[in-house]
C-alpha cells in the first residue's frame, strides 16, 4: 500500500508544479482514433479524441450518419517518467451507424493555450449486418488478416530471354506469430527457364504492407528467363501456414493466451508481359543472347610445329542468359584438323541473374607447314538496358606452322566417310619471289588464230611446190645439150671476142681484135703466151693437148685469115662469118682442152 | 613526213622509257619484299600493272605479298593469274598450295575418269599459243623433211626423210588440234576467286531466294552464267548457285 501511496504523492507533486514548469515543452497533439474503419451496420464504433495537453472548449464533430450511443466520457492520465511528464486526456464517444455507405467523421476542435486545434476527418465504411456484431474475431479471421504472401517481380515487362527475379515474401502482422509453413503447390514455370535460389535462413525483417507495419520473411527466390513472348502467367505459390493467434483471454500470470490457426495463403496469379526482341537491327548471326557480355577468341599458341596441338578458346563472359544460347563457331581453315569442342561453363546464378562465362575449347592439330589464318568471328547479343543489339568481333589470329612434313600423297577419303579436311600437298618451302620480271604488254594478242600464225603455218607448205619447181627447172636446163652449147659459145665469145664484135664492119680493127682474142684465149687456156709462136708451133701444141685436128685447122685458118685480111679486101659478110667461126671453134676447143 | 617520224620516235621513246621505269619499279619492289614491306611492294607491282605491263613473275610476286599479309583471297587470285600466263610452273604451284591451305572451304573435287584426266593432262600441257608455236615449228620440220625426201637419192635416206616428215606432219596436226581444243576450253572456262570474306550462294539470282550454302574467301569457282549483278557459279564438287558478282573476281580479266 505504501508503494501506491508514493506514486499518488508524486502525481500530486506533478499536478502542483508540472504545468507551470513544463507547459511549453513539446508539440501539441490532438488526434481522432477510430476503433475500426470498416464496420457492419449492426456494430458500434468507438471514437477517441486524445490530446497531450489540457484544453478548453472541446467541440465534437457532427457524426453524420451515426448516432451517439454513449459519451462523451473523459479520462485523464498523467505520469512522470525519468523527470518527464506525459499527459493525456481523452474524450470517448461510442457511435452506431444509421445507414450503409461510406461516411466521413468530421473535425473536432479544441483550444489549447489560446490556439485552436482540429483533428483530421476520417472515412468509415459501413457494410451489411453481420452475424456476430462486435463479436470476438475468430483466430482464422485474425490469421487471414495478418498473413499475406506476395510475389515480387523485379520487372513486369521484360524482353524475351531477359532475366527477371521473383521473390516470394510472407508478410506477418505484428500481433501473430508463425510457427511453421508447408508448401502446398510449387509453381511450374512453364515457358520460362527457371532457377531457384535457395534461401538459407529465414530472416525476419521489418517492412510495410499496404502502409501498415509488418514483419516479413523471404520464402523463395527464383530467377526466370522468359522463353516466349507475349502474356505469360506465373502460377501462384500456395502455402499452408500455421500461426499462433492471440486471444482476449489471459492466463494466470496475465499473459495473453494464444490459439493455433492454419491459414492457406497464395501469392495470386501474376501476369508477365514479355516483349519480343525488336526485329529492327537484328544481326544475322544473332543467337538469342540477352544481357551484357564480353567476347573473345584466343589460342594457346601462335607458332608451333606440325603434329603439335593448340587450343582455341571461344569465350563469352558477362551477365545474361549464359546457359541459353549457343556459342558462335570459329571458322578454321579446312587444312587444319579440328576436334570437337570441350564445353566449359562457369556460371553463378544470383538474384540479379546468371553471371560468369561459358567457353568452347577446340583442339587443333595442323599437319602441314604454312600459315593458317583464323578469321575474326562475330557474336551478337541484345542489350535490354539500351534496347539495342550489340555485335562484338574477335581479333583475327594467324597460326604459323613452322616445321612439318612436306608434300605427302593426299589420300582422298573413302566414299561414305565424310571428311571435312582438305589438305593441298605442299612443297618443302614457300618460294621467294621471282627476280626476273619478264614484263610484257598487257594487251598481248594471242598468236593462235592471228594472221601471222596462218602465214607461218601455210608459207612453209607453199615453199614445197616452189622448191620443187625450181629444182625441175634446173634439171631441165642441165639436160638441154644444144642450148648449152650455144650458151657456152656465147659465154666464151663474150669473154674473148667482145672487142672484135664491137669492131664488126671495121676491117682493120676487127681482125686485129680477133687475132688478139684468139691468142688471149689460148693464153688463158694453155697458160702459154702464143702471140709470138709460129702457126706450125701452135698446131703442134694444140694437137699435143688433144684438140681434134679439124678444129685445130679451123683455128689456124682463122689466124691466117686475120693476117691476110690486113692486105686484102674482106667483105662484111666475111667478117661476120669469121666471127661466128671463131666463137664456134673456141667453144669446141674449150671442151677438149 | 617529218612530223610522222617525230611522233614515231617519241612513241618509241616513251615505250622504252616506260619499260625501263617498270623494271626499276620491279627491282624496288623486290627490295621492299625482302625487307618485309609487303604493302609497298604491292603498290609498286600495281603501278607496273597500271603502266600496262604484266608477267607471270609479277602476279606470282603479288601472290607472295598477299600471302605474307595473310590475304587469302587476293593471294590465291594472283597465283591463279600467274598460272594462266605460265602453266605448270613448279614454284607457282607450290606457293599456291600454301595459300590454298589457308582457305576455310573444303571442296572436294569431283572424281574424274582416267581418260578425262589423261585428256586434260595432254590438252593443258601447254597453252594454246604454245601449241600454235609447236604446230608452226612442226610444219616447218615437215617441209624440210619432205624436201630432203625429194632431193635425196639414196633409198635409206629417202626412207628416213619420209618417215620423219610424216611424223612431223602428224604431230603438227595434233598440235593444231590441241591448240584448238585448248582455246575452246579456255573460252568456255571462266574461273573466278571468291574475294569476299563470306558469301551466301542462293538458288536464284535475287536476294529473296534461300541460301544454298556459304563460300569463304579464296575458293575457286567457275562462272557459268550471269544475270544483272548476279553470277551463276559452279564449284569443283559440282554444286552450283547464284552469287553477287562483286564478291568474286574473274581470273581472266587482265
Amino acid at each position: 500500500m505504501g508503494f501506491k501511496g508514493k506514486i499518488i504523492f508524486f502525481m500530486g507533486l506533478a499536478l502542483c508544479f508540472g504545468p507551470q514548469a513544463l507547459a511549453q515543452d513539446g508539440d501539441v497533439e490532438f488526434n481522432m482514433v477510430l476503433s475500426k474503419d470498416q464496420l457492419a451496420i449492426n456494430e458500434r464504433l468507438r471514437v477517441d479524441f486524445s490530446m497531450n495537453k489540457d484544453g478548453d472548449n472541446f467541440s465534437p464533430p457532427s457524426f453524420e450518419g451515426f448516432k451517439v450511443v454513449m459519451g462523451p466520457s473523459q479520462s485523464v492520465s498523467s505520469s512522470w517518467i525519468n523527470g518527464k511528464r506525459s499527459f493525456s486526456k481523452t474524450y470517448t464517444y461510442i457511435v452506431m451507424p444509421t445507414a450503409r455507405g461510406t461516411f466521413t467523421i468530421g473535425q473536432a476542435s479544441i483550444e489549447i493555450g489560446g490556439e485552436t486545434y482540429k483533428t483530421l476527418p476520417q472515412e468509415v465504411e459501413v457494410t451489411e449486418a453481420v452475424d456476430r456484431p462486435n463479436g470476438q474475431p475468430s483466430p482464422q479471421d485474425v490469421a487471414s488478416d495478418n498473413l499475406h504472401l506476395v510475389a515480387e517481380l523485379s520487372k513486369g515487362s521484360p524482353y524475351l530471354n531477359e532475366g527477371i527475379t521473383v521473390v516470394y515474401k510472407l508478410y506477418v502482422g505484428t500481433n501473430v506469430s508463425v510457427s511453421n509453413y508447408r508448401a502446398l503447390d510449387n509453381p511450374q514455370y512453364t515457358n520460362f527457364w527457371s532457377q531457384d535460389i535457395p534461401v538459407g535462413r529465414h530472416e525476419v525483417q521489418n517492412g510495410t504492407y499496404q502502409g501498415k507495419p509488418y514483419r516479413y520473411v523471404v520464402l523463395k527466390r527464383v530467377v526466370l528467363y522468359p522463353q516466349r513472348s507475349g502474356e505469360l502467367e506465373l502460377e501462384p505459390l500456395s502455402l499452408e501456414v500455421f500461426v499462433d493467434v492471440p486471444t482476449n483471454q489471459r492466463d494466470f500470470f496475465g499473459r495473453t493466451i494464444y490459439t493455433q490457426a492454419t491459414q492457406t495463403v497464395s501469392a495470386g496469379k501474376r501476369t508477365i508481359m514479355v516483349k519480343p526482341l525488336p526485329e529492327e537491327g537484328k544481326p544475322a548471326n544473332f543467337g538469342g543472347a540477352v544481357g551484357d557480355f564480353k567476347f573473345s577468341v584466343t589460342t594457346s599458341k601462335r607458332e608451333l610445329n606440325a603434329a603439335e596441338s593448340l587450343q582455341a578458346r571461344v569465350e563469352v563472359s558477362g551477365k545474361g542468359n549464359l546457359k541459353l544460347f549457343k556459342l558462335p563457331e570459329p571458322e578454321i581453315p579446312s587444312a587444319l584438323e579440328v576436334y570437337d569442342p570441350e564445353y566449359q561453363e562457369n556460371v553463378r546464378t544470383q538474384l540479379s541473374g546468371m553471371e560468369g562465362s561459358i567457353a568452347n575449347t577446340y583442339t587443333i592439330v595442323p599437319s602441314y607447314r604454312g600459315k593458317y589464318p583464323i578469321p575474326s568471328i562475330h557474336f551478337s547479343y541484345f542489350d535490354p538496358k539500351a534496347g539495342s543489339y550489340v555485335t562484338l568481333s574477335s581479333e583475327k589470329i594467324d597460326i604459323e606452322v613452322l616445321e612439318g612434313p612436306q608434300a605427302s600423297t593426299f589420300n582422298a577419303p573413302a566414299p561414305g566417310e565424310p571428311d571435312k579436311q582438305l589438305v593441298v600437298p605442299l612443297g618443302k618451302q614457300f618460294h621467294f619471289i621471282k627476280l626476273d620480271a619478264g614484263l610484257q604488254s598487257r594487251e598481248a594478242r594471242p598468236f593462235f588464230g592471228s594472221r601471222g600464225f596462218y602465214l607461218w603455218l601455210l608459207l612453209p607448205l607453199l615453199s614445197i611446190p616452189i622448191a620443187i619447181l625450181l629444182f625441175k627447172k634446173r634439171e631441165a636446163m642441165a639436160s638441154d645439150v644444144v642450148g648449152n652449147k650455144i650458151k657456152t659459145a656465147n659465154r666464151l665469145a663474150k669473154r674473148y671476142l667482145s672487142t672484135a664484135k664491137r669492131e664488126l664492119g671495121n676491117k682493120e680493127a676487127f681482125y686485129v681484135a680477133l687475132e688478139k682474142g684468139l691468142h688471149n684465149y689460148l693464153k688463158a687456156k694453155l697458160k702459154i703466151p702464143t702471140s709470138d709462136f709460129s702457126k706450125e708451133k701452135i698446131r703442134e701444141i694444140l694437137s699435143e693437148k688433144g684438140v681434134v685436128p679439124g678444129d685445130g685447122e679451123v683455128f689456124i685458118e682463122l689466124l691466117t685469115n686475120c693476117e691476110m685480111a690486113r692486105y686484102s679486101p674482106f667483105s662484111e659478110v666475111q667478117m661476120q662469118l669469121d666471127y661466128d667461126r671463131a666463137s664456134e671453134v673456141i667453144s669446141k676447143m674449150d671442151k677438149q682442152l | 613526213m617529218s612530223i610522222k617520224k617525230i611522233i614515231l620516235a617519241l612513241g618509241l621513246l616513251t615505250v622504252s622509257l616506260g619499260h625501263s621505269q617498270n623494271q626499276a619499279l620491279f627491282a624496288e619492289a623486290t627490295q621492299f619484299y625482302n625487307q618485309g614491306e609487303y604493302e609497298s611492294a604491292l603498290e609498286n607491282y600495281g603501278q607496273i600493272l597500271e603502266n600496262g605491263e604484266h608477267s607471270a613473275a609479277l602476279y606470282f610476286n603479288m601472290g607472295n605479298c598477299h600471302y605474307k599479309l595473310g590475304n587469302i583471297g587476293p593471294s590465291i587470285y594472283h597465283y591463279e593469274k600467274a598460272l594462266l600466263l605460265s602453266p605448270n610452273d613448279a614454284e607457282i604451284l607450290n606457293n599456291l598450295a600454301y595459300a590454298q591451305n589457308m582457305r576455310l572451304d573444303a571442296i572436294q573435287e569431283m572424281p574424274k575418269s582416267d581418260i578425262a584426266r589423261l585428256y586434260e593432262g595432254v590438252v593443258s600441257f601447254m597453252t594454246f599459243d604454245q601449241w600454235a608455236y609447236a604446230a608452226v615449228i612442226l610444219v616447218i620440220l615437215f617441209v624440210m623433211a619432205y624436201l630432203c625426201y625429194y632431193f635425196f637419192h639414196r633409198a635409206n635416206h629417202k626412207r628416213l626423210a619420209l618417215i620423219s616428215g610424216m611424223l612431223a606432219l602428224a604431230l603438227g596436226a595434233i598440235s593444231l588440234l590441241m591448240a584448238y581444243l585448248q582455246l575452246q576450253q579456255t573460252n568456255n572456262d571462266d574461273p573466278a576467286i571468291v574475294l569476299a570474306k563470306q558469301v551466301k550462294v542462293s538458288s536464284e539470282p535475287n536476294s529473296a531466294s534461300n541460301a544454298l550454302f556459304t563460300l569463304h574467301e579464296g575458293t575457286k569457282v567457275k562462272v557459268v552464267d550471269g544475270l544483272g549483278d548476279w553470277q551463276k557459279i559452279r564449284l569443283a564438287d559440282g554444286q552450283s548457285g547464284w552469287l553477287l558478282a562483286e564478291s568474286i573476281k574473274k581470273i581472266k580479266d587482265f
